[in-house]
């Protein structure tokens, strides 16, 4: 048990916990904040794989954007305290094999791979640079792309919420 | 700089976009000049494509591919998507709702489609699959005043993204196994992989994926709401081209399935699909009332057929698919173009009972719907029974008779429900007595839909050794 | 190397204290004798009117919107600006058009977006 496993198990906690609470808690608002600590769990365990762009973009996009704009959501709705959120089961025998299955084959998958072992020692420079280098060299096509895709949702967003 | 030549169909799609937005911007007079011009794009980067089908290359650092089958896919959602603009301008005009961003999403979205055709890499699928996607989404729900459209748009778009999880899963577990993203990798070391556990239920989630998208059985559920819901217009792009790209896209990233014998352990998923789909899609259809949900069950069953092409995995198969996506993407755009003409304001004339009589009132619209919905039976001599036909072949030579025969007795159940509008139309008499609007615009595309039908079933030999030339 | 980080943990766990102990101490040192008079919303001013529940406007989710795909196009400036350096002088001028091209894309569609109004407040 040495210290990256310490703080890998913390992580992860935060995240398992504060993932709990989002889907069970009746306060939408509740839900929105503990949403924060589940996102703030899962960039350090990116920071933990070395992804320290990752991790920032995960704090910078989802804590500071996303999760505005789900308060906003919620904000923008008529009710927020004590919702009912669950809307019933229907479809119970489908989803029950859809599901089973499901979670069948992903089990099956943990158990029968041989994963392969990377050392936990984490990389010495930031990844900053390389991604740099990667998306200006190999992926600079995908990188234009992201551009229309970007601009295809922000229209199609104008669009929806305009009056 | 000369990787730039390859790509031309992408860059006239890619500059329209950007011209239609200052056009949008700056144009009062917008709404006239935007479907001509957005049609022109169509056309240039549909014809550059055919233009530069003899050439093929893999570009961009193994990113994108262009020419050969790739370029025939860029020709037909091009044209299919200039098809459906022409219906647009009409039907737009008949429910008040000029929104610029409808053409600028419709280019965007064929911009996708084409993405998803030419892609070379897991990571270009995904971005093509998502500009389609994120326009097809925003696009159902366009007429903001209907309480269907804005279902139709919440539940697409709640699905969608769904479907677009799974994708990414199975991409990222495929890209775990073997360490690259690139679909010629896969292609060479398919066999190396053909036991990694990791590998093949990676490749199992990006095949629900895209599944999704083409309304196979089982990731169905979306669709009859989706099509009945959206603009008829919008429901004929999403029946056409959104499934003939998802095709596009499950052909290239399991081609080593596909073309190299031996090695299509796909082939009892595809086979389940394909009975489930085609059975599913022809006896429910027969239910309907709605003419829209009816298409969309149809929709389904047809997804059935084309998936026995990828089941039989051999080149006839490919082939046999690309030729029936080709078909079904004029038979289609031409059916829905036909309903958006016949539809009323506010959604009326959507009812099976409101094609009665259209013989007496329509004769020239009642005629083209005959001859579409004789194709979409499959009766010869339209390009609806020469798909079949390829596609029951393939299965065939792949020693999967009975999933033909499967296929042969599906398309004599969905006889019926096709024949049914006939008899309607020529047959009986008008219930409820109302105008149809003239539409010269919707017309013609019509028409255009119709003669390609025809023209497919005339020379289908032609452009299937064209087809089967680029498939290898 | 976890080490880096430790700065960042020292500034997570202040945070934490200082905002558990601004909250906690107040509560424990500060005199408390509420009477109903203290306890109403305002103590002099008008009665409050409804509920705190007031539905916002849906211009804020446009907003909102924006400023996300404005933060994600920052994003992807960040790693094209730590190696320019080096890119410049292994490909030359084309990659500040490259990020140019993408930087135009986008802001045509803030600029779409503004000449349509959606910016506008009333």
């Amino acid at each position: 048990m040495n210290l990256y496993n310490i703080i890998f198990y913390l992580f992860a906690a935060i995240t398992l916990v504060s993932a709990f609470f989002v889907v069970t808690t009746r306060n939408v608002i509740y839900s929105a904040f503990n949403l924060l600590l589940t996102f703030f769990g899962v960039a350090g365990i990116y920071v933990l794989l070395g992804a320290d762009f990752l991790a920032v973009v995960q704090i910078i996009v989802y804590v500071g954007g996303i999760l505005i704009l789900l308060l906003f959501g919620v904000m923008l709705t008529n009710k927020i305290v004590n919702v009912q959120i669950r809307t019933g089961a229907t479809q119970i025998l489908p989803a029950t094999i859809a599901v089973g299955a499901f979670s069948g084959i992903l089990i099956s998958l943990l158990v029968n791979t041989e994963w392969k072992k990377v050392g936990t020692a984490l990389p010495g420079a930031s990844t900053t640079a390389n991604l740099g280098m990667l998306m200006m060299n190999e992926y600079i096509l995908i990188f234009e792309l992201l551009g229309i895709l970007l601009l295809v949702a922000l229209i199609g967003a104008a669009t929806i919420a305009r009056k | 700089m000369n990787e730039f030549y390859y790509i031309i169909p992408f860059i006239i799609l890619a500059a329209g976009i950007l011209i239609s937005l200052v056009i949008e911007m700056y144009f009062t007079s917008s709404e006239k000049i935007l479907p001509w011009f957005s049609i022109l794009t169509f056309l240039a980067s549909g014809f550059s494509a055919l233009f530069l089908v003899n050439n093929v290359k893999v570009v961009f650092e193994n990113m994108l591919m262009s020419g050969g089958n790739v370029n025939f896919f860029i020709f037909i959602f091009n044209l299919g998507a200039a098809l459906v603009t022409l219906l647009s301008i009409d039907y737009i005009k008949k429910y008040h709702t000029y929104y610029g961003e409808y053409y600028i999403l419709l280019m965007s979205s064929v911009l996708g489609m084409s993405l998803m055709a030419g892609a070379k890499d897991l990571i270009v699928i995904f971005m093509g699959l998502e500009i389609m996607s994120v326009c097809f989404y925003a696009l159902a729900g366009i007429n903001r005043n209907k309480l269907k459209a804005n279902e139709a748009s919440l539940k697409y778009f709640l699905l969608g993204s769904f479907a677009t999880g799974f994708l990414v899963y199975g991409m990222a577990l495929v890209y775990g196994s073997m360490q690259n993203t690139s679909l010629e990798y896969l292609f060479l070391n398919f066999t190396k992989f053909n036991t990694n556990i990791l590998f093949l239920a990676g490749l199992l989630f990006i095949l629900f994926g895209l599944s999704f998208k083409i309304a196979a059985f089982p990731f169905h559920m979306w669709v009859p709401d989706v099509y009945q819901g959206s603009a008829t217009t919008v429901s004929a792009l999403m029946s056409t081209g959104g499934k003939a790209a998802a095709f596009s896209a499950i052909i290239v990233s399991f081609a080593s399935v596909l073309t190299v014998v031996n090695t299509n352990v796909f082939a009892p998923y595809f086979g389940a699909i394909a009975v489930f789909s085609m059975l599913f899609g022809s006896i429910v259809a027969i239910a309907q009332t709605d003419i829209k949900r009816m298409m969309a069950y149809s929709s389904i069953a047809h997804a059935g057929y084309m998936t026995i092409g990828l089941a039989s995995g051999n080149s006839y198969g490919v082939s046999g698919i690309i030729f029936y996506l080709a078909a079904y993407t004029f038979m289609n755009i031409g059916a829905f173009g036909i309903i958006s003409i016949v539809e009323g304001k506010n959604d009326t004339n959507l009812t099976i009972k409101s094609y009665a009589g259209l013989a007496n009132k329509k004769p020239i619209l009642a005629g083209l719907l005959a001859i579409i919905m004789f194709s979409l039976a499959g009766l010869p001599p339209f390009a609806g029974f020469f798909g079949k036909y390829y596609i029951f072949i393939a299965a065939v030579k792949a020693k999967l008779t009975w999933l033909a025969i499967v296929g042969v007795i599906s398309s004599a159940i969905s006889v019926y429900f096709y024949i049914r509008i006939i008899v309607l139309m020529y047959f009986k008499e008008s219930e409820e007595d109302f105008v149809i609007e003239n539409s010269n615009t919707g017309l013609l595309s019509v028409i255009i839909a119709v003669l390609f039908v025809i023209l497919l079933g005339i020379a289908p030999n032609s452009v299937i050794n064209l087809i089967s030339y680029f498939a290898k | 190397m976890i080490e880096q980080y430790i700065p960042v943990f020292i500034v997570i766990i202040v945070a934490v204290i200082f905002a558990v102990a601004t909250v906690v101490m107040s509560k424990l040192m500060g005199p408390q004798r509420p009477n109903s008079e203290k306890e109403s919303t305002y103590e002099s001013g008008l009665k409050p009117i409804g509920t705190t529940n007031e539905r916002v406007s849906i211009k804020y989710y446009l907003v909102a919107m924006l400023f996300i795909v404005f933060d994600l196009e920052v994003i992807f400036v960040y790693p094209w600006a730590v190696q320019f350096k080096k890119l410049y002088s292994q490909i030359g001028i084309s990659i500040f058009f490259s990020m140019l091209v993408f930087l135009v894309v986008l802001e045509l569609g803030f600029l779409y977006v503004y000449k349509k109004g959606g910016f506008k407040w009333d």
